[in-house]
């Protein structure tokens, strides 16, 4: 089993602080969905995990089976077994599809061990074929060019031939079309086990509906509020942030409040 | 003998956005060291090695040597083929084409000569090495002149090396005239060294429905322009003009890769690719000509420069020059980056940031380095493109 443990998590951006004190667990075997309203920290909170240099943690750690990641490098990160499906995935020229997923598997591998070119070709066709994608794509350069929804696609490919311990999924959903949108969630469903975890960041129910999560956490104002289990986001639906924010009585400014009460009022 | 006057009043060759005029490549001591030693070819490889005035290798196979192939070093083949070579050489770039070749065919001595008969054909590959001795602190001046006769098939490789650390200067003129028919393959590996400056000029005059196509690795690590440039003089002749170039530290890499459609149904290409590192500067020019009457004809160009780094600077100036309205012609160019993001989104995957670096480098230059013609070119290119690596972090 793997850990993923978030520790009184501080972290600042450009000197303003976005995360104020997050604790998370998540463990292979479980699936947790994160919702919260925007430019609450969802993405800062991935981000830290994975080590972009640009979110300076400023208090508490992340631990991935006890190991520090303070201490450690993006790539080492994820050869510790994360994975993290971006929401806004770069677009890199001169390297082709292919060739990056076989690096990024031999990474993972000792040198004398590399994946042989024909197994590798033979898992690529199977989790490509299983997301419709077609092999023009994988040789294209690395999301250049690609749609929104292709590239969403594209992360999941990654995703299932890495074959991580845990992956985190930044807003997979947004921008697939309905049936794309089933094709990734078959996607993500074919990697439960007890070998993978998943944190699915995500602002709508109906992803929840294909992948039905074990927890669900609400964020806001850099925090988690509330957890719950698959029915905390359909009532979340329901009901709107405002809602629970009044429930628990939190003093936290949502962006979009006043527009959504003018609409009422209308 | 050397008309200094003349030559001094000859326009110094054109590289657009490349200052160059302050290397002195117009004053030139040529070098007269020899040597014993063979640097790099052995074991019966087809081809001659070439280091300052000594030819150290030579081998052809039974098969060139029965069809009358002749490869040797200038100084020899002037001696032996005098009135022959000194026909040939001028005739592909004029004598007073412009400062630098000019002074190259007043000054050079030493070289390589290589003529292939009519109806040649061989499958391997004939290797050219060049090597500039620069121990002395004199420079380098070369000629190549390659005759590939009517309906010949032939691949050659060329190599040029600096052996030495001697700050030098060097001025390599290559001249190919492919006639009727004949197929050429020429792929050039220039790895000269840090404080070698070059000048590198090669051209190839294209006659009916004759097909040249070059590959050209340019991974030298000093101050280099290098011009390459094709002339489809025949009706039908092709040429292909594939440039990768890999530039790092501070030096310089200023390229021209010129094709002139002259010919009736005449098709040139140009494929430009080239990375950029540290504080180094590579500029790609391409230049697409079409003159009046070369109706049927199809110029079309691609040059792609990658900067991995804020430091480096890079430039694609495609050009297309056109007098004939019965063509079809294209040009694209982009100067692009690999920037943190990116190698973010490329580590997040656990590739480490050398590796990805790499992935980025060979993937960029791939079109062109698939298409050198050996398995021990193709790896060469890549052992170079690592070698660059390793200065990465300077
Ligand atoms: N690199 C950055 N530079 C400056 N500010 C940033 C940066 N990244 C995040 N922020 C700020 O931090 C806050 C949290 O952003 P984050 O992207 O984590 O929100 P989110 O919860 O993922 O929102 P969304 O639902 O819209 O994706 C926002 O105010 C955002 O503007
Ligand atoms: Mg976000």
């Amino acid at each position: 089993m793997t850990t993923l443990k978030v520790e009184n998590l501080h972290v600042s951006v450009a000197g303003k602080e976005i995360l104020k004190g997050l604790d998370l667990i998540v463990n292979t075997g479980e699936i947790h969905a994160i919702m919260g309203p925007n430019g609450t920290g969802k993405s800062t909170l991935s981000q830290t995990i994975m080590g972009h240099p640009a979110y300076q943690v400023t208090q508490g750690n992340i631990y991935i089976d006890g190991q520090n990641l303070a201490e450690m490098s993006v790539d080492a990160r994820a050869r510790a077994g994360l994975f993290l499906a971006m929401q806004y995935p770069s677009e890199i020229q001169g390297v082709t599809n292919t060739e990056f997923m076989r690096a990024a598997i031999n990474a993972r591998r000792p040198e004398d061990d590399q994946i042989s070119v024909m197994s590798f070709i033979e898992k690529l066709d199977e989790k490509r074929e299983f997301l419709a994608m077609t092999e023009e794509m994988a040789e294209r350069y690395l999301n250049e060019g690609f749609s929104g929804g292709e590239k969403k696609r594209n992360e999941i490919l990654q995703m299932m031939m890495i074959q991580p311990q845990i992956a985190i999924l930044d807003e997979i959903d947004s921008g697939l079309d309905i049936d794309a949108l089933k094709v990734v969630s078959r996607g993500v469903n074919s990697m439960r086990s007890n070998e993978f975890g998943a944190l699915m960041i995500t602002h709508y129910q109906r992803l929840l509906d294909y992948i039905v999560p074990d927890f669900v956490h609400v964020m806001m104002d850099g925090k988690i509020v509330k957890t719950g289990d698959a029915n905390l986001a359909k009532k979340l639906e329901a009901e709107g942030y405002a809602g629970l924010r009044d429930e628990l009585g939190l003093d936290v400014h949502l962006t979009d409040e006043e527009t959504n009460s003018y609409f009422v009022e209308d | 003998m050397v008309d200094n006057i003349a030559i001094a009043s000859l326009p110094l060759p054109e590289f657009a956005k490349v200052r160059y005029s302050g290397w002195q490549l117009d004053e030139l001591t040529p070098a007269t060291e020899n040597t014993k030693t063979t640097y790099f070819l052995k074991n019966t490889i087809s081809g001659i090695e070439v280091s300052g005035q000594s030819t150290t290798y030579q081998h052809l196979s039974e098969n060139m040597i029965a069809q009358g192939v002749i490869v040797m070093g200038m100084k020899q083949a002037q001696m032996v083929y005098g009135p022959l070579v000194n026909k040939l050489i001028g005739s592909v770039i004029s004598k007073r084409a412009d400062r630098l070749s000019a002074q190259n065919y007043e000054q050079f001595n030493t070289g390589i000569f290589v003529y292939i008969p009519d109806q040649v054909k061989f499958d391997d590959v004939l290797h050219l090495t060049l090597n500039h001795l620069a121990m002395s602190g004199q420079d380098f001046v070369a000629r190549i002149f390659v005759c590939v006769g009517a309906h010949a098939k032939v691949t050659i490789l060329q190599e040029m090396h600096t052996i030495g650390s001697e700050k030098t200067k060097a001025s390599v003129v290559i001249e190919v005239l492919a006639k009727v028919g004949a197929q050429v393959t020429y792929a050039n590996i220039d790895s000269l060294g840090e404080q070698t400056t070059a000048f590198i000029n090669r051209e190839v005059l294209v006659k009916d429905h004759a097909t040249v196509d070059w590959q050209n690795a340019e991974f030298n690590d000093g101050n280099v322009v290098m011009r390459v440039a094709s002339q489809l003089n025949g009706e039908g002749a092709t040429s292909h003009a594939n440039v990768i170039g890999l530039t790092i530290k501070k030096q310089t890499q200023g390229l021209v890769t010129t094709v002139l459609n002259k010919g009736r149904h005449t098709v040139g290409h140009i494929f430009q690719r080239g990375v950029i590192l540290n504080r180094s500067t590579l500029v790609f020019n391409g230049i697409g000509q079409i003159i009046k009457g070369a109706k049927g004809s199809d110029a079309q160009q691609e040059s792609r420069v990658l900067m991995l780094s804020r430091r480096a600077r890079g430039d694609a100036n495609p050009l297309l020059l056109i007098d004939e309205n019965d063509v079809t012609a294209g040009h694209a160019a982009s100067v692009g980056r690999v920037d943190d993001e990116q190698m973010y989104y490329l580590m997040s995957r656990g590739i480490s940031e050398r590796v990805a670096r790499k992935l980025v480098i060979r993937g960029f230059m791939g079109e062109v380095l698939m298409k050198m013609p050996t398995r021990a070119a193709q790896q060469k290119v890549m052992s170079e493109i690592e070698r660059k690596l390793q200065y990465e972090d300077d």
